[in-house]
């Protein structure tokens, strides 16, 4: 049963109009805005054609919101599902589109394409802009390049740089509701003041924006622009909306961008329903997206709106909570930086009463370690693997996760716990049932697509048992080891002369024999009907070779992907849909089903290891929390010799071209083209990294229940040095003695 | 021939009427309004009435099927047939006999030579050459939309201006000033109506007649003339028009103008209708027939189980909207919720697969407990080659036949198609088009009976010439012994046999597509040993293949020399300008089939079942009209009044009757038990809680309500 703290009480009491909430991590937001929507919907306000529109950051939200209001609604005699409407924001926009898409400029049957789609269009288009503009770029390459560093530099990092510098183009193009023909006549005039890099970007925008609407497809961004359109020029269609959704609650705000922020405004009106909750210090995304904390902090300053803090949170201990505290005030106060002293705010983070039922973990089980040697990633990696080899044994029944920031130091890390044997769940890639549901249909199609292959074939007998490789099943084992041989697989399949099957020496082994006969059975049905098109072939899969439902789910889904698939690419036969089911069993967002729906539960992973970056590691929690690579690299302060990530060591003066062409369109918007001056935007932009960077690693630490495990490492050249958060972190718990003075393991 | 079942008071009045009665018949769906008109069709002619004089005119050839019966009966008189026609069907045979009467006034550059009448397809190519060098101008950047949509929606347009009777040069302005969107969609307004002009120039400069201008010179300049208007009167001195809810108002028109002329009329009219107006359907405007007519009206006693009209009457109060028909009796006390819930029941699962299984077993339960399978049918929004294909598959494992309603579907759905068009590339290898690899292997396992993927894969890999070489495929005499073996030889002379027809063709002169398609099908592939021995399926589509070639060819040969026609074909095909959409033939009800429809369709064919399972009642594609961002069903008909604007509350107005009216239809339609199939989450993985379930949830509710507390009766 919920019983709500006071502060979570008074935000129960609600009954109407604006209230902003600042929400500390592990405050129990998402649980009191689940017990508001219950309330709301319990006290018997709504008609019956309305809903409670939740509003969430990430598709797993979502059913795990709707589980939790359910859980509350039961027993109240309220039907199931119909008085309420989880949404992530693009979820929603896409429900208004979907209303009227003729306002937009759209059939019914358009298609949303995923960033692995918008990312394979803006590569193609970059790549064909670098062929025939390849001077416009190279103006922009560092002169002092050795012919190694050149080559290396036009054939790898450019092309990737321009399509990063272009995507995030496209992004902000269409967060500022610009139309193809501005964008054109920026362009234009971009050509006659010599910014090359806008020249290249509008060009790009123009050709990924003829591909889309050639394909009848919407990008992510295209979404929040198109629902926002639509509620800008029908009044009664947003009157409509406004009665349905008479109250409206946003989970995660800090995230939203101005556009977001701008549709649930319209729909909530003024006066209006509409609560947000979010946590300011959590706001990790700007760098992605154009989502920025100071919306959610100017609505919390708006006159009329109630304002309240979530300050209390059991999740960590005493110490790991006042360290996390410290590094906001620090940071407030003390850091050196006085432009990144703004990206911290308060409330600081309370521990729940003691007689609260959720209370913090008892002080005496803290233990913060640090790891302050100067050392290459990869000792850093051993030292961390060393830790766990001897700490896991012994808490097989408590959780810990190794975050990073970045993905390759995990992978290396993943490989190096494997040749211990140490069991590792990479969060990334988590093998939900769905994807592994993914990689079943991909072999099969690859298979069919290639039946002469015999590496397919047993790959495809394998999916088939819904085994891994080394299967504990011996007699699979073996027919696998057996068709591995059989090289000339029509001789197996489909015998005339010789039988490939019968030549075998299985007369002792009847098991076998059934088994591959079965298969063969099985793989000469699906071979007759691979000519189906793809759809229908992928749930003829899916229903012979999957008995779960959720995995039948996913099968269909995929089916569904595939058959849009066929209608984007004509040319794609079975090789192609084949590597395109692939890369949903490989981690592309295939949302819907399974774990993926529901999210990830750090409690379903304990004894084993968890990698994570920090941003995936959002809302999670675990016993033990290492943090590694806090260095000045990825975590700078503005200090003299740190180094950043946009800027490019090929580039002359190592410019941050992507900044640099964000700022170019916001003069050419101004016209005020005049005032640029090459390298500014790489400065400021250097100022928002630095406080996204802290945010990060407050996040970071608020993961940690009892245990915290700081390390940093001197990067790939070796250059890095402690980051400067870190060395003050340090400083204060050798000032509390929660440290030796010197350095620890 | 008599109708089977003894005919309704309602229906033997229709019978008896006299012959030079002109009668306005109108009633719900299923009522036997067709059956008795069929039948007075046969009584007429027994009668001694010349068959030939009788017109039947349908809004869609579709429906047909009851006449045709009543003609095929060895009881129907010997000697000539009512023709059946659509407007369409007359209108082009009249155009046909009357060519030199209209072409010179309608604008055609040379009235002397003959009209070429477009078909969709063909229409859609020159709509194509009009359109793409605009498009590549820049044209509709503001609208998102794959160029065929692109052109199929601005000749919709122009049907629609036709078929409703407004100048085709009026279709931007009128969509203008309707829109209330951004205003980015004016200019694609202007840029359609520049499209549609220049299109309708082409036409005219070139004697093409499509859809649009047969109807319009069909109104304008034919059916005033006086030569035309006494061929007809002497032509046709009865008519029956069926369906006219579904027919569109140049029909109406044409037959109002007709009514005082002929000897007889029976105009039936279903007043549950308006289900959907695709291409101009218009159930308002043929309401001003009935005042030229003596009315009778045509209504069964409702054989709906009583739970399911108090579900009817409960639904459309969630709704807030009145039933527009009468329903029958709502029983009064009111009926306990178990008795709705045994007429019409919700079976909720959480993912889509498994509401497909639950609705075959369901489907299979009820037929195991006495329901003939043709009395069921499974409806759903759309039918999408996806469900069709998993739900047969479902039903056929638990041994239940299915058939199919669904009208058309296009050519390269078929395996023998493909195999076709993959041949008229290899044969040409001139033409610079050489398939994909996947797509010759296809094609040798098609077009060589019983060879298996592995070898056909063995065998392209080594004769399929390489991309830039322009060669016939290689010999299989000389490739290696080892390779040979694994094809086997009996293969290899089937390939050889093949191949060798290529040779021989190589040597003549090239030939159109439709002859090099009906060649090689008679004199190779028909043959033991190939693909397409002995399968009648792949005979009906290579014919339908080669009617679209040769309308192609028809229809180009103006612009095209003669030699480029097939490579364009070919092209036009790849493009999907040419999807080759065919009607097949209608599948007649089987006595053991379950059908399997778009709920649309099923409501257009008139037939009861008693059992209905509607799929999938959470999505809302149910009420949700098709939008589309160049042309709009309401704004271009008659009913729409100049100055109105089509804003949001006109469209939520209008999918809520949508939603009623196919809920009334559907439960009209249903002699015993609706199942409502709800999955929580859709085929694309989201929630699925549309206004369908949502207000079958209230429905529910307020019958509750009802029987818990009978002084609220009056609230359902």
């Amino acid at each position: 049963m919920f019983e709500p703290r006071p502060s979570q009480k008074e935000i129960l009491a609600y009954t109407g109009g604006y209230m902003g909430i600042s929400a500390v991590p592990g405050s129990g937001k998402t649980h009191t805005l689940s017990a508001l929507t219950a309330g709301i919907i319990g006290s018997g306000v709504l008609l019956e054609d309305q809903e409670v529109l939740v509003v969430t950051l990430v598709n797993s939200a979502v059913t795990n919101f709707s589980r939790r209001v359910e859980l509350f609604l039961k027993d109240t005699g309220t039907l199931p599902g119909f008085q309420y409407r989880v949404r992530t924001l693009h979820g929603l926009a896409n429900d208004i589109v979907r209303e009227r898409p003729a306002l937009c400029g759209l059939s019914s049957e358009f298609t949303i394409l995923d960033e692995q789609e918008t990312g394979r269009v803006i590569r193609q288009s970059a790549a064909a802009w670098l062929q025939t503009h390849a001077t416009e770029m190279e103006k922009y390459l560092s002169p002092t390049l050795s012919a190694g560093s050149l080559s290396k530099a036009r054939q790898q990092d450019l092309p990737k740089l321009v399509q990063e510098m272009a995507t995030a183009f496209i992004r902000t193009v269409k967060d500022r509701r610009l139309t193809d023909e501005q964008v054109a006549e920026i362009g234009q005039q971009a050509r006659l003041v010599g910014m090359d890099a806008l020249v290249v970007c509008t060009g790009i925008y123009a050709d990924y924006e003829r591909a889309l609407n050639y394909r009848n497809a919407l990008d992510f961004d295209d979404l929040i622009r198109n629902a926002l359109a639509a509620l800008h020029s029908d009044q009664s269609l947003l009157e409509r909306l406004r009665h349905r959704w008479p109250y409206i609650l946003e989970d995660e705000a800090q995230d939203s961008s101005l556009l977001q922020q701008e549709i649930l405004r319209l729909l909530a009106g003024e006066p209006g329903n509409w609560v947000r909750v979010g946590d300011p210090n959590q706001a990790i995304y700007a760098t992605f997206t154009t989502a920025n904390p100071a919306y959610l902090r100017g609505f919390m300053q708006m006159e009329g709106v109630i304002a309240r803090d979530l300050p209390e949170s059991g999740r960590s201990t005493a110490s790991i909570i006042e360290l996390a505290n410290h590094l906001v005030t620090w940071t407030r106060e003390m850091h050196p930086n006085l432009e990144a002293r703004e990206a911290l705010e308060i409330p600081l983070i309370h521990p729940v009463p003691a007689e609260d039922a959720s209370s913090n973990p008892d002080d005496s089980r803290t233990i913060i370690r640090l790891l302050d040697k100067k050392l290459s990633p990869d000792e850093e990696l051993e030292r961390i693997v060393d830790s766990l080899t001897t700490w896991l044994p012994q808490n097989q029944q408590r959780t810990v996760a190794v975050l990073s920031s970045l993905n390759e130091h995990l992978e290396n890390l993943a490989e190096k716990l494997r040749a211990r044997k140490i069991p590792v769940v990479e969060l990334l890639r988590s093998t939900s049932s769905s994807r592994l549901a993914a990689r079943r249909i991909s072999a099969w199609l690859s298979f069919l697509a290639d039946p002469r292959n015999s590496q397919k074939m047993v790959a495809a007998f394998l999916a088939w048992r819904n085994v891994e490789e080394d299967s504990s099943q011996a007699v699979v084992r073996a027919c696998a080891t057996l068709l591995r041989k059989c090289l000339k697989t029509e001789e197996y399949l489909f015998p005339q002369i010789v039988n490939w099957l019968e030549q075998q020496p299985l007369a002792s082994q009847p098991e076998m024999e059934l088994l591959l006969l079965d298969f063969r059975t099985y793989a000469v049905k699906m071979l007759k009907v691979s000519d189906l098109p793809v759809d229908e072939l992928t749930i003829s899969l899916a229903s012979t070779l999957f008995t779960e439902p959720a995995d039948l789910a996913v099968g269909f889904k995929l089916a569904g992907i595939l058959r849009t698939s066929a209608q984007l690419y004509p040319a794609w036969r079975l090789p192609d849909m084949s590597l395109e089911a692939a890369s949903f069993a490989e981690g592309r967002k295939f949302s819907g089903f399974s774990e993926d729906d529901t999210g990830f539960d750090p409690g379903q992973h304990r004894g084993k290891v968890v990698l994570a970056t920090i941003h995936k590691a959002k809302g999670l929690e675990w016993d033990r929390v290492y943090l590694s690579s806090l260095n000045n690299y990825d975590y700078p302060s503005g200090a003299e010799g740190d180094m950043y990530k946009g800027e490019k060591y090929f580039l002359r003066n190592q410019l941050n071209l992507q900044a640099e062409v964000l700022h170019q369109l916001q003069l050419a918007l101004d016209g005020r083209e005049d005032e640029y001056f090459e390298g500014l935007a790489g400065m400021e932009d250097r100022k928002q990294y630095i406080r996204e960077r802290l945010r990060v690693l407050y996040v970071g630490i608020t993961r940690a229940r009892e245990e915290l495990l700081l390390s940093w490492n001197s990067g790939k050249r070796g250059t890095s040095n402690e980051a400067v958060a870190l060395t003050e972190l340090k400083d204060h718990l050798v000032q509390r003695d929660m440290i030796p003075g010197g350095s620890t393991r | 021939m008599l109708p089977r079942d003894p005919l309704t008071a309602d229906q033997q009045a229709i019978l008896d009427l006299p012959a030079d009665a002109r009668v306005w018949v109108e009633g719900s769906a299923g009522s036997g309004k067709t059956t008795a008109a069929a039948a007075r069709v046969a009584m007429l002619v027994q009668q001694g009435i010349p068959a030939q004089q009788i017109l039947i005119l349908l809004p869609q050839r579709t429906l047909a099927g009851p006449y045709q019966q009543v003609m095929d009966s060895p009881e129907f008189p010997t000697g000539g047939r009512p023709d059946i026609l659509t407007l369409n069907g007359l209108a082009q045979r009249s155009l046909m006999l009357f060519w030199p009467l209209v072409a010179k006034a309608a604008g055609f550059a040379s009235p002397n030579s003959p009209p070429v009448f477009l078909t969709m397809e063909t229409a859609q190519y020159y709509m194509a050459r009009v359109a793409e060098p605009l498009l590549r101008k820049g044209y509709f950047a503001a609208i998102k939309l794959a160029p065929n949509r692109l052109y199929s929606q601005l000749l919709d347009n122009l049907n629609k201006s036709a078929l409703v009777g407004f100048p085709h040069s009026e279709i931007g302005s009128r969509l203008a000033s309707a829109w209330t969107g951004p205003s980015s969609q004016m200019r694609v307004y202007e840029q359609a109506q520049e499209v549609i002009s220049a299109f309708r120039q082409e036409c005219l400069a070139r004697n093409l007649l499509d859809f649009s201008l047969q109807i319009e010179i069909f109104n304008k300049q034919l059916q005033p003339a006086l030569l035309f208007q006494q061929y007809v009167q002497t032509r046709y001195r009865y008519i029956i028009a069926d369906n006219l809810e579904e027919d569109t108002p140049a029909a109406h028109d044409m037959l109002l103008n007709w009514l005082p002329a002929v000897d007889g009329a029976l105009l039936l009219y279903d007043t549950a209708a308006g289900y959907r107006r695709f291409l101009g359907a218009d159930p308002e405007d043929a309401r001003k027939l009935k005042d030229h007519c003596q009315v009778l009206n045509c209504d069964p006693l409702p054989s709906q189980p009583a739970g399911l009209r108090v579900f009817t009457s409960a639904f459309s109060a969630a709704l807030g909207l009145p039933i527009d028909e009468p329903i029958g009796e709502i029983p009064a006390p009111p009926l306990p919720e178990s008795e709705v819930l045994a007429a019409i029941r919700p079976i909720s699962t959480r993912f889509y697969p498994q509401m497909l299984e639950t609705a075959a077993k369901e489907v299979a339960r009820v037929i195991e407990n006495g329901t003939p399978a043709a009395e069921i049918a499974i409806l759903a929004p759309y039918l999408t080659d996806r469900l069709r294909f998993s739900l047969t598959e479902l039903l056929a494992a638990k041994k239940v036949n299915t058939r199919v309603l669904r009208p058309s579907r296009t050519m390269q759905q078929e395996s023998a198609i493909r195999c076709l068009l993959v041949l008229a590339r290899v044969a040409h290898p001139g033409w610079q088009m050489p398939p994909l690899r996947a797509d010759f292997t296809a094609m040798l396992s098609t077009a060589i009976k019983d060879l298996d993927p592995i070898r056909a894969g063995i065998l392209a890999e080594i004769v399929q010439p390489r991309r830039d070489d322009a060669a016939l495929p290689g010999d299989f005499a000389s490739i290696h012994l080892s390779a040979k073996e694994r094809i086997t030889f009996t293969f290899g002379e089937l390939y050889s046999e093949l191949r060798d027809w290529l040779i021989n063709y190589a040597t003549e002169p090239p030939l159109q597509l439709e002859y090099f398609f009906s060649r090689i099908f008679g004199e190779l592939l028909t043959r033991p040993g190939f693909g397409f021995f002995g399968d009648q399926e792949a005979g009906k589509v290579t014919a339908n293949l080669i009617e679209s070639a040769r309308k192609f060819r028809q229809a180009v040969q103006g612009v095209l020399a003669s030699d480029e026609i097939p490579q364009e074909f070919i092209s036009a095909v790849d493009q999907g300008l040419i999807s080759a959409q065919y009607l097949r033939s209608w599948e007649a009800p089987q006595e053991a089939a379950v059908t399997l429809a778009p709920a649309y369709s099923f409501l257009l064919q008139n037939r009861p079942a008693a059992v209905q399972v509607w799929l999938d009642v959470g999505s809302n594609a149910w009420y949700e009209r098709l939008e589309q961002p160049l042309t709009h069903p309401f704004v271009l008909s008659r009913q729409w009044q100049q100055g109105d604007v089509w804003d949001d509350a006109r469209e939520a107005q209008e999918n809520r009757q949508a939603l009623l009216r196919l809920v009334q239809g559907l439960a009209r339609r249903c002699t015993s038990q609706i199942l409502l199939m709800h999955c929580e989450v859709g085929e694309q993985g989201y929630d699925q809680s549309g206004a369908l379930i949502r207000n079958s949830a209230f429905a529910y509710t307020r019958v509750r309500r009802a029987a818990n507390q009978p002084t609220e009766a009056s609230d359902v």
